[in-house]
């Protein structure tokens, strides 16, 4: 079980996550939902400690750290036993798919480069993407880049895996191939938290949705409950201007 | 017999006997060169590390320099080392003759600072104009910052300083004519000596030219299969895949 507790983060003098705890089981698929600056990704990185977090703490299965005074080897070994993907995909853009993928496994956990290639190449066909292995990010459809991305994140063996709005940079055509991908990965059991605006995908993938407003979680439940049984206001509000669209 | 006008063996003859010095005008520019990258690497890092008044002192310097002409900074350091030597002497009673100080130490220092106040901005650019995005994806993977910098941020700031450091050297190859003014004798003081014993300025310093344009032609070519190195092409070829990569590590090419 992975747990979070008591997690806050504040810009200059702002709170933009203000006191989150959360609780995710071995396989949940969790799903963070609410309006822009709620502070969705504020808490995402906070998490992988893009961001440093004024405080909280964090146990993953015995390994628990205290993000107030969190050490570089606890920081560099939260990055491993997590990982990330992000709205506008990250790709190094000077190496090629396979090579992206293969960059965390060879330097990160300093595999040979037989079995670097070998673990790549079965990730990037699982993401549908055997025949662009050797192309380089920008020959890529934003779509293919994002699930070269999905597969440099599986490669690593997560715990935990971050989703950050993964289809929200992409044209609408190449939405679905991504949001496939996110769901048989999400049947595969691999933990996750996703945030996400595609509420239909959202009430389809997960198990758990929360809504988050002013840096604080608001409702929290199983899609059937959030989505058409909210609790507050502000939620059935905030669902009702995604219906309105 | 009159005297020719103009006489192309000349200008042919001379080629050897300045080709002598280009030893020494390659010597300046390429020990200017590298220690100017790293001092230029040194001023860029300090100054967007902010540490206090080494950065302000970097960043005057790094006015004055660029702010005055070449050949008055040479001046300067030909003129005031030996100063700073006579104060140190009578200051401290040390007995440091100014006389064996070598020419060619003022023209390095003078050089190798030039250099670098002027690589130090490219070098800052590049390093900033790296994608934020990139240096995430590669902490998220759990390198250690030496690992990022070396796997992300120095290859893709190469792409961006490549073309402004290459010009860099092209200026300063021809800067190094100007190392007379501190008494040391390369081509361009050799063209001078040949020149006015032989009183045919025009064809030495014609053949002069020719070697300083040759030179420039082949840096620039070296540069441009340099910058192709590291460039993706905009449509994809199998042929270029990894040799860029292939020079920073060199695994295998993966067959499939
Ligand atoms: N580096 C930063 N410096 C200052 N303020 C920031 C920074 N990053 C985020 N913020 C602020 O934090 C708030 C929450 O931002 P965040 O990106 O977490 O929102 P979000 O819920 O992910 O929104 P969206 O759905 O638009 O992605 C915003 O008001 C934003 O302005
Ligand atoms: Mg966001």
């Amino acid at each position: 079980m992975i747990k979070i507790s008591n997690l806050s983060k504040s810009f200059q003098k702002n709170l933009i996550v203000d006191d989150v705890s959360i609780q995710i089981e071995k396989g949940e698929v969790l799903a963070l939902i609410g309006s822009s600056g709620a502070g969705k990704s504020t808490f995402l990185r906070s998490i992988n400690c893009l961001e440093k977090a004024d405080c909280g703490q964090l146990d993953l299965d015995g390994f628990h750290v205290n993000f107030t005074n969190i050490t570089k080897s606890q920081k560099l070994e939260l990055r491993k036993q997590t990982a990330m993907v992000f709205q506008h995909f990250n790709l190094f853009q000077h190496r090629t798919a396979l090579d992206n993928v293969k960059e965390g496994l060879k330097i990160v956990k300093k595999m040979s480069d037989k079995t670097a290639t070998e673990i790549a190449l079965k990730h990037l066909e699982d993401v549908g993407l055997s025949d662009r292995v050797n192309y380089y990010p920008k020959h890529l459809s934003g779509g293919q880049q994002q699930r070269v991305g999905i597969a440099r994140a599986l490669a690593m063996e997560p715990k935990l895996l971050l989703v950050d709005e993964p289809t929200s940079a992409l044209d609408p055509e190449l939405v679905g191939g991504v949001l496939s991908t996110i769901k048989a990965t999400a049947a595969k059991g691999q933990t996750m938290i996703l945030v996400s605006h595609e509420m239909s995908f959202v009430y389809e993938v997960a198990d758990r949705v929360i809504f988050m407003d002013g840096g604080r979680i608001v409702e929290q439940g199983t899609p059937d409950e959030v989505f058409n049984n909210p609790k507050s206001p502000r939620t059935e509000q905030f669902l009702q201007s995604y219906k309105n669209r | 017999m009159s005297v020719k006008l103009f006489d192309i063996d000349i200008v042919i003859s001379s080629i050897p006997k300045l080709l002598q010095y280009l030893p020494k005008s390659l010597y300046i520019t390429f020990v200017s060169m590298i220690a100017g990258l790293f001092l230029g690497l040194i001023f860029a890092i300090v100054r967007m590390k902010k540490i206090p008044v080494l950065s302000q002192i970097i960043a005057v310097a790094i006015s004055f320099i660029r702010g005055t002409p070449m050949i008055v900074q040479l001046y300067l350091t030909y003129n005031g080392i030996p100063l700073l030597l006579k104060y140190i002497n009578l200051q401290y009673g040390t007995e440091y003759n100014i006389n064996d100080v070598p020419a060619m130490l003022f023209v390095l220092i003078t050089f190798s600072f030039n250099e670098a106040a002027y690589n130090s901005e490219t070098i800052r650019a590049a390093l900033m104009s790296v994608n934020k995005g990139q240096i995430e994806a590669a902490e998220s993977l759990g390198m250690t910052y030496f690992q990022v910098l070396k796997r992300v941020i120095v290859p893709e700031a190469l792409v961006v300083a490549i073309p402004p450091l290459g010009n860099a050297l092209i200026s300063l190859l021809k800067g190094t004519s100007l190392a007379f003014v501190a008494g040391v004798i390369e081509m361009t003081a050799q063209g001078k000596i040949i020149s006015s014993s032989t009183f045919r300025f025009f064809e030495v310093y014609l053949a002069l030219a020719i070697i300083y344009w040759v030179l420039t032609i082949i840096i620039e070519q070296i540069l441009k299969l340099l910058e192709k190195k590291f460039s993706i092409s905009d449509v994809h070829t199998d042929v270029q895949k990894r040799k860029w990569t292939s020079l920073f590590n060199r695994d295998r090419e993966v067959d499939r």
